[in-house]
């Protein structure tokens, strides 16, 4: 689906990262892993440091301690937003949503409704294309869009693959109306037919509880029914596939070629990943940052707002940016945004607690 | 291009297989695993124009049959 949508801006960014530092050379050597083919790995995919939640701590804490310094940061009051999107996949409980348990939490409105999108890396653009709708079509002013997972709780420690990508974090994202009149294009679309790429069979209605016994796969990784699954290798032929065409339909829906874009911030899936793709879509790399992934791990929904701050957050402060974007994974799904950002008000990366 | 040019190409940018010959067991190289799958998928890409998935190259048994998968 190609949507363009006038007179919104994106207002302000926060991002709460899980508190527990994790290391992967580290990691691996005490896992008994020799030192050559552990700095191999984290040359090609960036896996450096990651921050995941500590004992007790969800994705509804991260992204409520996210918003609070937010709003805060923005001199705003919780009563003055319209409504409230969460993006997770990882919610306290499988009723009441997430959104509303935050609604409470902070106090917001009761005229404020409350929607969960359960999408991962590629949901917060599929929630900014939400509130975005909110405020361009559905009477509100300002929308609060949080989208943060703890991904690091549902892969097995015995996976060497997946394991080591996930950091756990929270986002907050403030969109309002606006007389300003410079679009926002997104592209986002679906591949349903690869949705067992990436998978946690059991902890849904089709499959609540079970045996766990451990599989172990071709390469020696270890994983259950309750952990998250990923066959890497179709999630990143899927990415090879259908990505660089939704940025490059994106950037022509916003008129934009290559060499216009001040940023592209991709969900920071790993290093390789992000080059790779601004390789293809010809966009120099120094305009592709991966550091949010190095420093962070990968994020789910959470990972594109990390990228913006961590890599544009003093600029985006300062002055309007041209930023292309993608989030893409699980689903399989995909969203492509392009548009102009800033000034907006940013909240620096912090951990949680404190 | 022959079979010993892809060859050297392959090598030239996958560590894991720098030593291999064609008929080399992949499961037998020490770094063989996931990234090296991903670097195979993403060097059929880019240097043959190659569009292959990752269970075709878990299918292969050597190096000789990951380059047979080059048309």
């Amino acid at each position: 689906m190609h949507s363009s949508l006038h007179n919104i801006r994106l207002a302000g960014l926060a991002v709460t990262t899980g508190s527990v530092a994790r290391d992967y050379i580290a990691d691996g050597l005490a896992a008994g892993i020799e030192r050559a083919p552990l700095e191999r790995i984290a040359k090609t995919i960036g896996l450096r440091e990651r921050r995941v939640a500590a004992a007790g701590i969800t994705a509804l804490d991260l992204c409520a301690d996210a918003t609070t310094r937010l709003l805060s940061e923005m001199g705003l009051d919780a009563t003055s937003i319209d409504a409230v999107i969460f993006v997770t996949q990882t919610p306290d409980h499988a009723q009441p949503n997430n959104a509303s348990l935050l609604h409470g939490r902070l106090g917001l409105s009761k005229s404020a409704p409350t929607y969960d999108i359960s999408m991962g890396c590629s949901g917060w653009v599929t929630g900014l294309h939400q509130a975005t709708l909110l405020c361009a079509h559905g009477g509100a002013a300002r929308v609060l869009l949080c989208a943060g997972d703890t991904l690091s709780r549902l892969t097995n420690p015995g996976d060497r693959a997946a394991d080591p990508l996930f950091g756990d974090a929270g986002s907050a994202t403030i969109v309002e109306k606006t007389g300003r009149s410079a679009p926002l294009h997104f592209v986002l679309g679906a591949d349903g037919s690869g949705a067992e790429a990436i998978i946690v069979k059991q902890g849904g209605a089709r499959q609540p509880a079970g045996p766990l016994a451990l599989y172990t796969d071709a390469e020696g990784n270890c994983t259950h029914a309750a952990n998250l699954v990923m066959n890497g290798a179709d999630v990143f032929s899927f990415t090879l596939r259908e990505i660089p065409g939704a940025i490059q339909a994106v950037m022509r829906l916003a008129g934009q070629g290559p060499e216009a874009v001040d940023a592209l911030v991709l969900h920071q899936a790993n290093r390789f990943i992000v080059s790779t793709l601004a390789k293809k879509v010809g966009i120099p790399e120094a305009k592709a940052s991966s550091s949010a992934f190095e420093r962070y791990g990968n994020q789910s929904s959470a990972s594109i707002p990390c990228a913006l701050i961590d890599a544009l957050g003093e600029r985006l402060e300062a002055s309007p940016l041209k930023i292309v974007g993608c989030g893409f994974g699980v689903g399989l799904a995909w969203g492509a945004f392009a548009g102009e950002f800033g000034p907006l008000t940013t909240a620096p990366i912090l951990p949680f607690p404190r | 291009m022959t079979s010993e040019e892809k060859l050297h190409l392959l090598q030239s940018e996958i560590d894991s297989v720098a030593q291999a010959t064609l008929v080399t067991p992949l499961a037998s190289l020490p770094d063989w695993g996931s990234l090296s799958i991903l670097l195979v998928i993403v060097h059929f890409e880019e240097k043959h124009k190659l569009a292959v998935t990752g269970a075709q190259v878990r299918a292969c048994q050597t190096v000789g049959d990951l380059l047979a998968l080059i048309p």
